[in-house]
Parts: C-alpha cells; structure tokens; sequence
C-alpha cells in the first residue's frame, strides 16, 4: 500500500518576526511495517540555515530558521510511504500474561551478578538481541513529561488486568474500555490538559487518549510508547471514515515479548493495519511534537494546517 | 560501594559518633592528628579573641565593599545577603592533600568517561553496568543532548566540582558531586584575597599553596577547547542574571578572566553558530562558560518555558561550532545512585580503585538495596534522585511514623527514584563564632578544572561551616559561613602570573571589548537614574530651605515661593497627585508628604526608589565597575538605608543626609570620568546621564517660571531654581545682583559652556549619538531627533522666549519651546532604545500541529 501524505502549516503573523527557529519531525520513519520512499520540504520564505538529524529514539529532525523579517511562514512536507501489512493476525493471538511481561521489565541486568540477585528466573534464557530489546523497552515504563503515573489511572486499567489475561488482551480490552467510557471532544482540552482532568471528565482527543492508556499501562509496569502520524483520509467504499483523518493523528504502541511493539488506536477503536502512518514515536507527545520554533516578535500569531493522505496504489 | 562486596554491618561502623562538646577537647583532637594546627591556634592564642574579633570585622567590611554576595531567593527584603567568612581557615597539611588531590583527578576522569559514554555508545547500558532506570529515570538525562558532545575532545566535563568531609577518623568522603555547573571558584578566591590582607602576618609565615595555578588552567583550558579562533577565542560567562544566588561570582569571575558576562537574550544563534549582540553589531562566540542550569539553556530543543536560555544552542553545540562547558545534559552525573556504582565503573574504566569513597549510597532500584534502606530507614538519610523544592532529602530518624509511612510507600511506588545515604557524622574545625572559638561541621567544596588533557585541582577550596552547633546541613542557602581553606606546602609557592606571555614576534591587538545590548541598557540607565537622584535631592534640599524659612518669617511671599516648589517637585519627580491641586491643608504641613517623597521605598518617583533603581542597574553589570567605584555605589546605598530608610527621621534631619547623598553621588561621577574609558560604554552612560538631565530641568523650568509672577515672588521664585541647579554662585558672579527671567533662562537654557544649561546638555548628547556605531550613509532617526531639538534651542533668543502676549499670564514662546523639546527628547530615548538596546524584543513560543489543534 502506497501513501501520499502533503501536510501544510501556515503562520500568519500580526507584526514582523526577525528571527524564526524550529525543529520539526514531520518525515516519516522506517521501520518493518513502513519504509519512507520519498520526503522534502517546502518552507515559505526559504530558510537561510537547515539542519537534519536522527533524535534518540530514531526520528528524523529538521531544524530550520529564518533569518530575516517575515510576517507568514508556510511549512509543506510531502512525503510517499510504503506500508507492509501484517500477513496475518498473529501478533495479536501471542498469548504472554501480563504478569510474565512486568516481570521480564523489572529484570536488573547487572554484569556480574548472580541469578539469584537477577530476581526473575527468565534471565539466563534471553539473547543478547532480547536483552536489548528489553533494555530498549525499559525507558518506556517510566514517568515521562505529560504522563506520570497515579493510583487514579492504576484504578482506572484494574478491570483490564485480570490475573493470567495474555496482555494482548488486556490492552485491547482497555482500548475498548477507552474508546467506550471517554467522548471525543476536541474543545474540551488543550495541549496544556493535564491527565487528571481527562480521566475526570472522560472527554479529549486522539492525544490523550494516547497519552490515557500510555499511563494505564505504565502504571502495571508495561512498557507502552505514543506515536504521532496519520490516518487514511479517504474511506473505503462502504466503511465509515475514520476520526483524525485530515489532520495528524496520535495512538500508542506496547511491547510484548516475541511479538515486538504491537500498535492500538484508543480513538478509533482499531489495531492500526494499513491506514495508519507512523511519523515519529517516543515516550509521549513531547518527544514527537510535529512542529514547534521560537519566534522573535510577530505579536498575535494565527495559524492554519491541513493534511492530506492520499492512497497512490 | 554496592553493598554486595560491603559486609552488612559497615553501616554501623560508618556510623560513628564524635559529637565533640567543648572546645578543648576538639582542639585535643585536632591537634594530636594534625599537628600543623598547633603553629596556627598558638598564633591565634597569641592575637586573643578581641584582636581576632577585629579581625573579622575587618573581613567583613572589605567583602561588602567588594560587593561580595550570595542572593537568597524568596527574601525579597534582603535579596543580597553579605558573605560570611570566619577568619579561622581550615588547614590541610601537604601530604593529605596529595591524596585528596589524587582522588579528586581520578574522580573527574571517571565522571568524564560516564558521562562521554552516556551521551554517546551507552555501552554501560548495554554490557549492564548501569541500570537503564537510573540514567532514563534521572531529570538530568536529557535525551535531546544524546549525541550532541564533541567527541574530538577527550575531556568533555570541564568543570568538576566534589563536596568533601572528614569522617571522625580523619579520612575524606566525596559527600556529593557538583557537574553542570559547579559555583564557589570565585567565593574561594575573594575569601582568599580577604583572608592575606586581614591575617597578612599569619598568612606570610605559612607556607600555603596559591589560588592562581586553577584560574589559569581554567582559562587556559577554556581557550583550547574554543572549535575557531583558537589563538584569540572569545569567551562568554552565561549568567542567569543579577537575582541568581551567586551572581555576584559570575560577574566576578568574568572580570577577573577577561571573559565576557551575558544573559541569555545577550546572544542569538544564526546560521548554526552562537553571536552576541553586541553595540556594533554581532560577534562569533567560541566558548560559553554557563552558570545557567542545562535544561534551561535552549527553549527550542529543551524546556521551552526558558526565558534564560538561548534558541539553538544545542543544535550549535551538535554542529560543533561552539563549545559549552559543562556540556548540555551533564547534571545526569549529580544523580546520587551513580555514587553506588562508582567503585565498579572505576575498575571497569580505569582498572583502579576509587581513592576517594563516597559517603556509602544504597539505590532502591535494586532489590536487595531497597530492603535494605526500608528496614534501615531510621539510620539513614533518604534522598530523591532528582533535586527540586520540594523534593529534598530527610533523616528517616527524625520523621513521624506518618510520615515515614508514607516515604515508604513512594519508595516502593518508584523505587528508581530514591537513594538511602548513611548519616555521616562529620568531624569538626574550629570556627570563631560570638567571640569564642567553637567546634562546627564543615564541608569543603573542592574545584577541578580540564586543561591541557589533563585536570588540574585548585589547591583549596572553598569551606563552608554550619551556623549552629551540632547542624549537618550547611549551606549558603541556610545561611552558612564560609572559611578560606590553606593547602599547607612544604616549600613557599611560587606565584603564579594570570598573564600569558606573548610569543616572540607576536602582535598584540588590543581588544575592544563588545558592549552587549543588555550592558549598554544598563549603563543608560544607571546614567539616567544618576541624574534622577542628584537632580531631585538637590531640588528637595531647596524646598526644605524653603519650607524652613517659611516657617520662620512667616511671609506670605515665602509661602507662596514654598508652594510653587512644593507643585515643582511633585511634577519633577512625577509623584502624582502630591502637591498638585493639594488642599491648603497639605500646602500648609507639607512634611509627610515631603518625607515619603525621600524615604518610602514603594513608591515611584521617591528619592529611595531611584536609589534602588540606581544600584540594581549598576549591580546588573557589575564586572563594568572598579573596585572603587562599586565601592562608592555601595557607599551610597548603605548610608541611604542606615540613615534614611531604617532610620526614625523627621523632615528637619533630612538635610544631612541629602548632602551626604550628593557627596557620595559626585564621587560616583568622578570616579567613572575618571576610570572610563571614552568607548561606547561611556557615550552610552553619558547620553543617559544628559538626557535625564535635560528632562529634569525642563520639568523644572516650565513648573516654576513658564508662569508670570509678581516682581517679590518673581524673584524668589528665580533664586530657587538657581540653587536647585546648582547655578547660584555662577550666576552672581555673572551678573551680579540683579536676578531677572532673561538673565536666568540665559544662563540655565542657553549656555553653552554651562554644564547644568540645557544647550550643554543636548551638545553633549548630539556629540555622543554621531559617535555611536550605526551606518554612516544616513544621518540616523536619533541623530535626527536631537539635531532638531538642539538647532531649535539654539535658534531661540532669550527676548522672544520672555515676550508676554496680552491677556495672557504664561510665556508662550517658552513653554512651546519646552514641550516640543520634552516630545523630541522622550521619542529620543524610545529610538536610541530600540537601536542599540534590542534585546528586550520578546520571544514568544508556538508550538503546532498538536492533534487537538487540527480537529
């Protein structure tokens, strides 16, 4: 399945900016699911200094400021992406409880020490490309900026995790349980919305949602990371069109052991297959955010973004 | 030490107790261990304790003169609080500071490796020698700083900082470690300067090791790690500015390292390298020295409420085009879980043992670790891994079972997140405190610094030593004292030179040195509340005249002279409503009035307000001043408050400390005309100078004379103003005894060779604003506003500003004159503020295409 997405941000500015810097990661990653074929940028007024780099957790960054007066700025970047289906439904039949995977997350590996001080018995089986995977997976069990965990959230996911459930099951029953019990509202929060209030009154949008189940899962010690990128913009003859289409779009993804980083779209209730376009991931929404810069002056700004997906074959 | 090689017990053996009681017995101790003491107290005995008391006054006094201070945030009343020094410095003899030393490079090693491999391979992660959840759980690993350092360089932590203390045994432990941007360098120093002029007989006959070998390596190491411009690299210190807790140092240390002070909107990142805005435009930086926390040095790539911070600088540091010590991300080493682990890493790096123990530290994200603080929760101390206000460390032993309850619950909530520490009973030096000599705890901070691939230990330190007896917490936040710390040597030290010798053939091009925008906004400032304070002293001194005579003859055209001065000086100093449509019963009993307008410090416009706003501008750039001319800013503020402020004055008593105030303010301005050089620092100090100036004495003019007044008061009323110009003796030498409108306006308005007339005042400023750098093709918007004000003053004729038109009782012709003039001169300082003072141009952040943005 190919994809052409074309996601366009416009700043207007009130009064002159003199000076403008961003950092944007708004090029879509490769990994075994998607590979990007093609990316640039089209930024109005050119930029006088660009720069690009992998992020740690592998997304592409593009810095890029403008260095003369300006009172609009227009972002484009225009990527074409391949996405290889899963070729069965596999994955989601990996039958691991939940309990096992907390346990292998929990696992100090210590050169030098013991079996008996590595806690969990699991150790001694892994590879070393497990134990990587593992080590990887860790950075995602802890408190991140916008999510930290609390015994609300912890209460909130208990239903979910029933004792010996195979964790496949437990995400997707509190995807579904999210998907139920919190209405899609996009004027009720701001970027600015703490968790507290999204559990409280059990509105929001793709990002807390994202962010909602990120803390659930984190507060069972499983490892659950957000990523940002797109949904198809075009339904299929006869099925609904999906919500966050012509914008960009957020959902997160867990690591279960022998399957890997295993996707689940809260907003939507879905397992993203082949309409969601992964353009960055991290710990949560401010490792990703898709554009942010600073600008000197330009009082009262005004801003207008579009996407657009479309599916070349 | 991980407690697997530890057997269990060691706790309790660490453990000790020497909670010395007296005097006696501590010097008993100390001296049997350390026999250099005993030369040093038997000198002490021999000075006595009132000598030794003077001693310390002394010390006080020329730490306050030099402006040597340690803010303390949230004391809004006492921002600036003096810095203490004991006069007793704590002696360390030469063979223990030879393995203290060894400890302290080889600890800076280490760190210098962790911290290369965590931003880098992570192969610590990866082998399993550290625990991800120690560095990813820690604040201070900033995942944007990954990759960002400059590998080519072997030394990427420049700066090290290790709090040190003697355990009752006599041996050093590194309590914690300082690696973002240790402070105290320059605290060390100035106790050092202090301590050889107020101890200088003690000091000359012992043998101590200089200060001087650090700041040398210091700049020496600085300079070579600048990525361009290596023979002539301009380095910056990066300071949070005037409110940071030890400001004072990093202005200190720029001057005395020929460095450049800046704040962070002093500095801009264009085309991937760092310039500071400078008067003259923009100046590549190679090195930044930073005082500003890491995670507050880039909006863009870190925590973007910074306002301290500078847009791209990590994506400058990454390219390689500047060089920022410590790099962005190193507080990842102040995690006090690293402390466990420290011995492993130092075999695993190094192949040696750690020489310097850490304070025994127990991570609870171990498991066995955990259970072990848990049960051993009374003996310890449980420290958060990320420092913040409200997350510090406590004595398990000193909380309620509530409390301890509840810290056992975080604990086993996020483990990763806490560290158990042993109490460690410090042993004690003695400290000259209420005129006694006392037995105190201390902590020695040591300094390291890379240089030349290797790191080079300051052969002292600077001590700090708790204010109450028995206190383990000693800080400069908790109000601590500080001691100089002596490095005994075996041979006198040879002095040091901070000079670099210039090769052979080598041209030496002298510097000049960038005015930053922020400087040069300062500097007009202090300039304009100079003028401020001398102008309205003079003027109330002249009003108090007044008022005096008023009360004493009883003449109605005396009062009616007060009373246009009364209405003067409210307009001068802008404190509406004041006298200004005031009943009879305020002109009547001006006093309270007249006294808040000099006393009260919240309000605009008063005497102590503008003193204020004189010395926080003058502080805000410090590294500017001589010592002596800080000293008479300090003398202005300190009489002020002594005599004034704090002081249950009345209005009669006010005008000793006027001329006091005059004095010390003339002695200012002599000391900067004398001490200034004539570059842009100066022009700008000046124009600010002359352009309050000129604003007062319109103010002044067209407030007492644009009105016609009978002859009697006429002439009163022209006396007064000569006075409060500081023109009277000028102007009887000048014509006599006649005191007539043209003659006065002759003399105030347009003398030329007048330094109070307003034609001076606007020659002097159009002279300084074509000096300015700007482009040279057009004459400039500032340069055009002056030559207007100043070619319509000099067209004026005194005969037509004092023509009467008919019916009228005000001269019109004058007061045109000075209004337009008042208009050209307040657009005037709003363009020269928006050339040359730029920088106050607000950044604002936008963050975009958040989901919920889009839908």
């Amino acid at each position: 399945m190919k994809y052409r997405i074309t996601h366009i941000t416009r700043y207007h500015y009130s009064q002159s900016v003199g000076l403008c810097q961003n950092e944007a990661r708004l090029q879509p990653r490769n990994f075994w699911r998607q590979q990007c074929d093609y990316s640039r940028f089209d930024i109005q007024p050119t930029p006088s200094d660009t720069n690009e780099w992998l992020d740690f957790f592998g997304n592409h960054v593009t810095y890029f400021a403008i260095q003369q007066p300006h009172t609009q700025l227009t972002v484009t970047a225009i990527s074409e992406i391949t996405l290889f289906p899963r070729e069965s439904n596999l994955d989601l039949l990996n039958r691991i409880p939940w309990e096992q995977v907390r346990g292998l997350l929990q696992d100090t590996y210590l050169q030098g020490q013991s079996q008996s001080q590595q806690g969990q018995s699991q150790s001694q089986f892994q590879t070393q490309d497990q134990r990587l995977e593992i080590l990887d997976a860790k950075q995602y069990l802890l408190d991140s900026p916008m999510v930290s965990v609390s015994s609300e959230l912890a209460d909130y996911a208990r239903p979910s995790f029933l004792p010996n459930r195979p964790l496949v099951e437990v995400v997707n029953d509190l995807m579904q349980r999210i998907y139920k019990d919190f209405t899609y509202d996009p004027t009720f929060t701001t970027i600015a919305t703490p968790l507290s209030d999204v559990l409280r009154f059990r509105r929001g949008v793709c990002q807390d949602f994202a962010h909602l189940a990120i803390g659930c899962l984190r507060a069972y010690n499983i490892a659950a990371r957000y990523i940002s990128g797109y949904v198809e913009t075009v339904p299929e003859q006869g099925q609904a069109r999906l919500v966050g289409a012509d914008a960009s779009h957020a959902w997160f993804s867990v690591y279960i052991p022998e399957t890997g980083w295993l996707d689940f779209d809260p907003t939507n209730n879905t397992v993203p297959l082949d309409q969601h376009i992964t353009l960055a991931w991290g710990r949560d929404f401010s490792d990703v955010t898709p554009l942010k810069g600073i600008a000197f002056g330009g009082g009262q700004h005004t801003l207008s973004v579009s996407v657009d997906v479309l599916r070349l074959e | 030490m991980p407690n697997s090689t530890r057997p269990k017990h060691d706790i309790g053996e660490q453990y000790y107790a020497t909670q010395l009681g007296s005097y006696d017995k501590m010097y008993a101790t100390e001296t049997k261990v350390l026999p250099h003491w005993e030369r040093f107290t038997a000198a002490l005995e021999a000075m006595g304790s009132e000598k030794l008391s003077l001693r310390r006054r002394e010390a006080q006094r020329l730490l306050r003169e030099n402006g040597v201070t340690y803010n303390v945030y949230g004391d809004a009343k006492n921002l600036s609080r003096p810095w203490q020094l004991d006069p007793i410095p704590l002696l360390i003899s030469s063979e223990e500071w030879t393995d203290i030393e060894a400890g302290l490079k080889q600890r800076a090693e280490l760190l210098n490796l962790i911290l290369t491999d965590i931003y880098g391979k992570q192969t610590l992660l990866t082998k399993g020698l550290l625990p991800a959840e120690l560095i990813f759980g820690h604040e201070g690993f900033l995942h944007a700083c990954v990759n960002t350092l400059h590998v080519q360089q072997h030394q990427q932590l420049m700066l090290y900082s290790a709090n040190l203390v003697r355990g009752s045994k006599g041996r050093m432990w590194v309590l914690d470690d300082r690696t973002q941007a240790p402070s105290g360098s320059g605290y060390a120093l100035e106790n050092r300067t202090v301590m050889t002029r107020v101890l200088p007989d003690i000091f000359r006959e012992t043998p101590v090791h200089r200060l001087s070998g650090f700041f040398k390596a210091l700049r020496k190491g600085l300079a070579d790690i600048a990525p361009h411009n290596k023979e002539d690299p301009r380095i910056v210190v990066l300071t949070p500015g005037p409110l940071n807790e030890t400001y004072f140092e990093h202005a200190y240390l720029a001057a005395h390292l020929g460095f450049t002070l800046v704040q962070g909107d002093d500095l801009t990142v264009r085309d991937g390298y760092v310039w500071l805005k400078s008067l003259s435009g923009l100046q590549a930086v190679d090195v930044i020295l930073r005082r500003v926390d890491d995670s507050f040095c880039d909006p863009l790539a870190l925590r973007s409420i910074s306002r301290l911070g500078v847009a791209g600088l990590l994506d400058a540091a990454r390219r390689g085009n500047v060089v920022i010590a410590n790099p962005l991300g190193s507080s990842i080493l102040e995690n006090p879980a690293l402390l466990a682990f420290l011995p492993r890493l130092a075999r695993h790096f190094l192949n040696e043992e750690l020489k310097l123990p850490s304070v025994a530290t127990w991570w609870c994200g171990q498991a066995r670790e955990r259970e072990f603080v848990l049960k051993n929760i009374d003996n310890l101390v449980i420290k958060p891994i990320n420092r913040s206000q409200h997350n510090y460390a406590v004595f398990g032993g000193l909380l309620s079972s509530d409390e301890k309850q509840r810290l056992r619950e975080q604990i086993l909530a996020k483990p990763y997140l806490f560290v158990g520490q042993e109490h460690v009973s410090f042993s004690t030096v003695p400290a000259f405190i209420n005129q006694h000599i006392e037995p105190r705890n201390a902590v020695l901070r040591s300094f390291v610094v890379a240089s030349s691939d290797e790191y080079v230990v300051m052969s002292g330190g600077l001590t700090r030593v708790a204010r109450q007896k028995d206190n383990f917490v000693v800080s400069n936040q908790a109000g601590g004292i500080s001691k100089d710390t002596w490095v005994l040597a075996t041979e006198p030290d040879k002095s040091v030179s901070l000079w670099t010798q210039p090769k052979r053939n080598q041209r030496i091009e002298p510097v000049i040195e960038p005015l930053t925008s922020r400087a040069a906004d300062n500097l007009f400032w202090v300039g304009r509340h100079l003028e401020r304070v001398k102008t309205s002293s003079q003027l109330l001194r002249t009003v108090l005249k007044k008022l005096a005579e008023s009360l004493e003859f009883k003449d109605a055209v005396d009062n009616d002279c007060l009373h246009i001065l009364l209405r003067s000086l409210t307009q001068v100093t802008g404190t509406y409503p004041g006298f200004i449509k005031a009943d009879e019963k305020l002109l009547k009993a001006p006093q309270s009035e007249l006294l808040a307008l000099v006393q009260a410090s919240d309000r605009n416009g008063t005497l102590s307000k503008n003193i204020q706003a004189f010395a926080h501008a003058a502080l805000s750039i410090r590294d500017f001043w001589s010592q002596d001319t800080w000293r008479s800013v300090d003398t202005i503020q300190r009489r002020w408050q002594q005599h004034v402020i704090n002081a249950d004055i009345t209005v009669e008593q006010l005008q000793n400390p006027l001329d006091d105030l005059i004095a010390g303010i003339v002695a200012f301005s002599g000391l900067i005309s004398e001490s200034m050089t004539r570059e842009a620092s100066w022009l700008i100090l000046d124009s600010g100078r002359r352009l309050e100036c000129a604003l007062i004495l319109i103010a002044l003019l067209r407030s007492t004379l644009a009105s016609q007044h009978e002859e009697a008061l006429q002439s009163q009323v022209l006396e007064a103003v000569l006075v409060a110009t500081d023109s009277l003796t000028i102007y009887q030498r000048r014509y006599r005894s006649y005191i007539q409108l043209p003659l006065v306006l002759e003399l105030l308005l347009l003398d030329e060779t007048h330094p109070r007339s307003l034609a001076y005042q606007l020659s002097r400023l159009s002279t300084h604003i074509s000096a300015l750098p700007r482009d040279t093709r057009y004459l400039s918007e500032e340069e055009r506003l002056i030559l207007k004000a100043y070619t319509d003053l000099r067209l004026c004729t005194v005969h037509e500003l004092t023509q009467m038109p008919d019916n009228e009782t005000i001269y019109v012709n004058l007061e045109q004159l000075l209004a337009n003039t008042t208009t050209l001169l307040w657009r005037l300082a709003d363009v020269i503020a928006e050339a040359y003072f730029s920088h106050s141009q607000a950044s604002q952040l936008i963050i975009v295409t958040t989901p919920e943005d889009d839908l």
